[in-house]
């Protein structure tokens, strides 16, 4: 095949031909047929379609709102007394009850 | 009636003027399947080899084009009768096939018989165009997709820098060049093949 000019703005005609060829499925009727049979169950432009559409930008939109609700709730309903204490004033100020002794004289008599 | 561009080019179905199929787009709309049924038997095959320029196998190829017909049939409503409808049919089209190959794992293309790549014998012109267009297919099969688009959207399909430009969504200056580095590796790829190939 020739070599056609660098952005040659014409179509190869060649080059397309042979294109066309390799890419050519044929029964183009029968194809049509399908299409058609499985257009009958497709409404166009319906309210379901247009439902669909919207109900896509509704959710993301209800769950912002719903992101948005639950920051804001988290942050006005916490009271300040209620912040969770840290790890280092949890382990300073919370210790284990000592054991009763009949669990230590367990303890000591098993070993 | 034989395509203008060129003698050896297979008859193609009549163009319908864009207006027609603007008003056939808005009786489909309007619920008329023989409207429809026309729009699809115009670009039933450009559809067909556009997904199956993405895809390589016919059949998903043909999946595909059905799938982004009847997508189109359901969007109708979205469709701006000033535009021409083949752009905008053929987005749809091939965004159904780059879905359906994102989705499945892609098939490798089996590997050409030496017999073909070493240009052996060739029996009869019928075996020598099909190796051929298995050569072609192998060839399009290890471009880029969007440069494989291109190539087909320009020299097979006919459709302008811009009309392609507007289906693939990139500007028409990358159209151009997607379209030049197409073609020279397909014509590097098919140079040793036969010069005097029709």
């Amino acid at each position: 095949m020739k070599e056609g000019l660098p952005f040659d703005h014409r179509p190869d005609p060649r080059l397309g031909a042979a294109l066309r060829r390799a890419l050519d499925a044929g029964d183009d009727a029968a194809f049509v047929a399908r299409v058609l049979a499985g257009a009958a169950a497709v409404r166009p432009g319906s309210w379901d379609t247009v439902l669909a559409r919207w109900a896509r930008l509704g959710l993301a939109a209800a769950m912002l709102v719903a992101l948005a609700a639950g920051y804001a709730i988290g942050r006005a309903g916490l009271p300040a007394s209620a912040a969770r204490p840290s790890v280092a004033e949890t382990l300073l100020t919370r210790r284990a009850p000592p054991p009763e002794a009949d669990v230590v004289l367990a303890s000591v008599v098993g070993n | 009636m034989a395509d203008p561009r060129s003698p050896q080019l297979p008859p193609r179905p009549a163009r319908i003027p864009p207006q027609d199929e603007a008003e056939l787009a808005a009786r489909a709309l309007a619920g008329d399947r023989a409207a429809f049924g026309r729009l699809v038997e115009r670009y039933a095959a450009t559809a067909r080899r556009v997904a199956r320029a993405v895809l390589g196998d016919p059949d998903d190829a043909d999946d595909a084009a059905q799938d982004g017909m009847l997508s189109a049939l359901a969007k109708l409503d979205q469709y701006d009768p000033r535009r021409p409808f083949g752009p905008w049919l053929l987005r749809i089209v091939a965004n159904a096939a780059t879905d359906r190959r994102r989705r499945r794992a892609v098939r490798r293309t089996e590997a050409l018989d030496p017999a073909l790549t070493a240009g052996g014998t060739r029996p009869d012109v019928s075996a020598e165009r099909r190796a051929l267009a298995e050569r072609l297919r192998q060839a399009l099969a290890e471009l880029p997709e969007r440069r494989r688009l291109a190539v087909v959207l320009f020299d097979v399909e006919g459709y302008s820098h811009a009309e392609i430009g507007a289906i693939l969504g990139i500007p028409e200056g990358t159209v151009r060049s997607e379209v030049f580095h197409a073609r020279r590796r397909l014509r590097a790829l098919l140079a040793d093949w036969k010069e005097d190939d029709g």
